[in-house]
């Protein structure tokens, strides 16, 4: 164990947790009580079914599950739900929080490292808090010469465009922030921001080694964006729509990867350089320049480009999932809701509750969301295990691979889908 | 609604065109210079043409305002250009401005555009293929020629310089 506190003692740890909780409380009864009685005073408090609605009301029905579910219910139904939470920002950052931590474990286990190790009982669970408050309460330090609104503005701008990549995935049936018929023009569109806000954090940080890493990192990304795009067309042809959401429901027979896994191959390589990800790594190479881009940034800014990172790795996941392995398809593994639950109440003892607003998912929903769940973790796994096998290739290697080898690929899956489509096998008449 | 963004999108296009003329730093000049064709790709989506919005998007503010980027990025501003300015230059230009956008005006006002019909739903960009191979099929294997004949040459780039290697290395 190493020694991080030499002085710790357990007893005055105690006492100080007990002397914040007497002071929390000693405030709180002197202060908090008094104003906001004082408040309560001056406010007007509303007539509701009669009764008047005071805050021991209030209380008491956010605690009573049957006035609590419509509202929650409505609540799910709004656009704000959708951004923030389930398929949108929240969900995002959820898979994109243990991907980070399954990255540091799996890569120890085939170093034969321990990776984290200490923080929390199990396995080092809490190492992904501690490293968040960590770069939270670090200080930002700006390089002198840098060239500040853009330097501020460019991480937010990086997590910006990666949220926006995520609205675009449809996670269940219906279940998708921004359900556009252009979708996927829009994740190209989206795709292509990245090696601006890249090559602009990179410039103004006027600094040798990031601006190396800015000019690999557009290199990169610029020269594998034209196999990527022509690697999708396949599916487009086939499927006859730009809608993801109806890319995703075209598989319920079969996902495309049956019939064009030259296209998934394609795809799958490209994801790995526009991620940045080993063997492609060079725009932040840690042995040669230092850490690329992102040298000169520092605490939460840091924290920053690496949730956006880490959104655009979940993206880029879900996104091959959507296209290639069929969304949200699955047999449906999750048992329907109890109806004698809808029909009797819930029975708890000698209380029997009826609870209106049950179920809170449908079944599909779960179902949908448990599958495409599973491939997404799968895919990110495959986008994962590289780093620990391959090592990083060089650039010259790297763009001679972009621009013949994929764009020939790219074009034979194109070929490919055509001749299916032409032929009979898919399409009208054919099997789907 | 539609008139708040209108407005706010003229703004955000004509003074970020104005940026990118007026700004002393070339780096600033081109982000403005993306700001201007964002906007224009939000002209689009007003028009209810999402399709031509986000090509828009993708290739002017991906792609030629990058290129952009990377070529100021690296060239210094002092050895390429001059400042020269005088008073005749600028009310020249400002005059030539004029003139063109009082001959814009006058040739859009007299296309018709007053009658036109702005309830129409979004087109579909399956019509705007069809289009393509049908009507505009000469238009449609032209673009594919000059396309596959630029792919193939940077093909024939990338290839260039293995070859030269093999000469060296001979």
């Amino acid at each position: 164990m190493s020694v991080i506190a030499p002085n710790f003692k357990l007893s005055e740890f105690i006492k100080s947790l007990i002397d914040n909780a007497f002071w929390f409380l000693l405030i709180g009864v002197l202060v908090g009580l008094p104003a906001v009685f004082i408040v309560l005073f001056v406010i007007e408090l509303p007539i509701i079914n009669g009764e008047l609605l005071t805050p021991f009301l209030a209380l008491t029905w956010m605690t009573d599950p049957t006035r609590i579910l419509p509202i929650v219910h409505a609540f799910m139904a709004t656009d704000l739900f959708r951004v923030m939470i389930f398929p949108g920002f929240g969900f995002a950052a959820l898979l994109a929080a243990g991907t980070i931590f399954a990255e540091r474990k799996m890569l120890a286990k085939l170093q034969l490292r321990v990776g984290p190790f200490y923080c929390g009982k199990f396995e080092g669970i809490l190492q992904l808090m501690g490293d968040g408050l960590k770069l939270i309460s670090k200080e930002i330090i700006i390089p002198a010469k840098a060239d500040k609104p853009i330097f501020w503005a460019a991480p937010v701008l990086f997590v910006a465009a990666a949220a926006s990549f995520v609205a675009f995935i449809p996670v269940a049936p219906g279940w998708v922030v921004a359900d556009v018929d252009v979708g996927l023009l829009g994740v190209f569109a989206v795709i292509g921001f990245f090696p601006i806000i890249t090559i602009l954090s990179a410039w103004s940080a006027n600094s040798k080694f990031p601006f190396i890493g800015g000019i690999r990192a557009l290199f990169q990304m610029v020269s594998f964006e034209i196999p990527l795009i022509l690697s999708l067309l396949g599916v487009v042809m086939l499927t006859g729509s730009l809608n993801l959401s109806f890319i995703a429901a075209s598989q319920s027979s079969f996902p495309w990867i049956v019939f064009l896994p030259i296209g998934a191959i394609v795809f799958y390589i490209t994801m790995l350089a526009e991620l940045e990800r080993i063997p492609f790594d060079l725009p932040e190479a840690e042995s040669e320049i230092v850490a690329g881009w992102l040298t000169e940034l520092s605490g939460m800014m840091y924290g920053l480009v690496q949730l956006g990172t880490y959104l655009k790795l979940y993206a880029f996941a879900a996104l091959f999932v959507v296209l290639f392995l069929g969304g949200w398809n699955g047999p449906m593994v999750v048992p329907p809701f109890p109806a004698e639950l809808l029909a009797n109440g819930i029975e708890l003892g000698p209380v029997t509750a009826n609870v209106s607003g049950l179920p809170l998912f449908t079944q599909e929903m779960l179902n949908g969301t448990l599958w495409f769940v599973l491939k997404t973790v799968a895919v990110i796994f495959f986008i994962l295990l590289p780093r620990g096998v391959f090592p990083r290739i060089r650039i010259d290697m790297l763009l001679n691979l972009g621009w013949t080898k994929l764009i020939g690929l790219a074009f034979v899956n194109i070929f490919i889908a055509l001749g299916l489509l032409y032929s009979g096998v898919l399409g009208p008449g054919g099997l789907q | 609604m539609a008139d708040v963004a209108f407005l706010a999108l003229a703004v955000i296009t004509i003074g970020s065109a104005i940026a990118a003329l007026e700004m002393r730093s070339l780096i600033y000049g081109s982000i403005a210079l993306m700001g201007t064709l964002g906007g224009v790709a939000g002209f689009f989506l007003l028009l209810d043409a999402p399709f031509v919005a986000l090509f828009q998007l993708a290739i002017y503010v991906g792609s030629i305002a990058v290129l952009i980027l990377f070529t100021v990025m690296l060239v210094k501003r002092e050895l390429i250009f001059k400042k020269i300015e005088d008073r005749r230059r600028k009310f020249a230009g400002i005059g030539l401005m004029l003139v063109t956008m009082v001959a814009l005006g006058a040739v859009f006002l007299d296309s018709g555009i007053k009658t036109i019909t702005t309830d129409e739903p979004a087109t579909d960009f399956r019509d705007i293929g069809t289009d393509f191979v049908t009507y505009y099929w000469p238009a449609l294997i032209l673009m594919g020629l000059l396309l596959a004949g630029s792919v193939t040459g940077a093909l024939v780039l990338a290839k260039r310089e293995e070859v030269e290697n093999a000469k060296r290395a001979s």
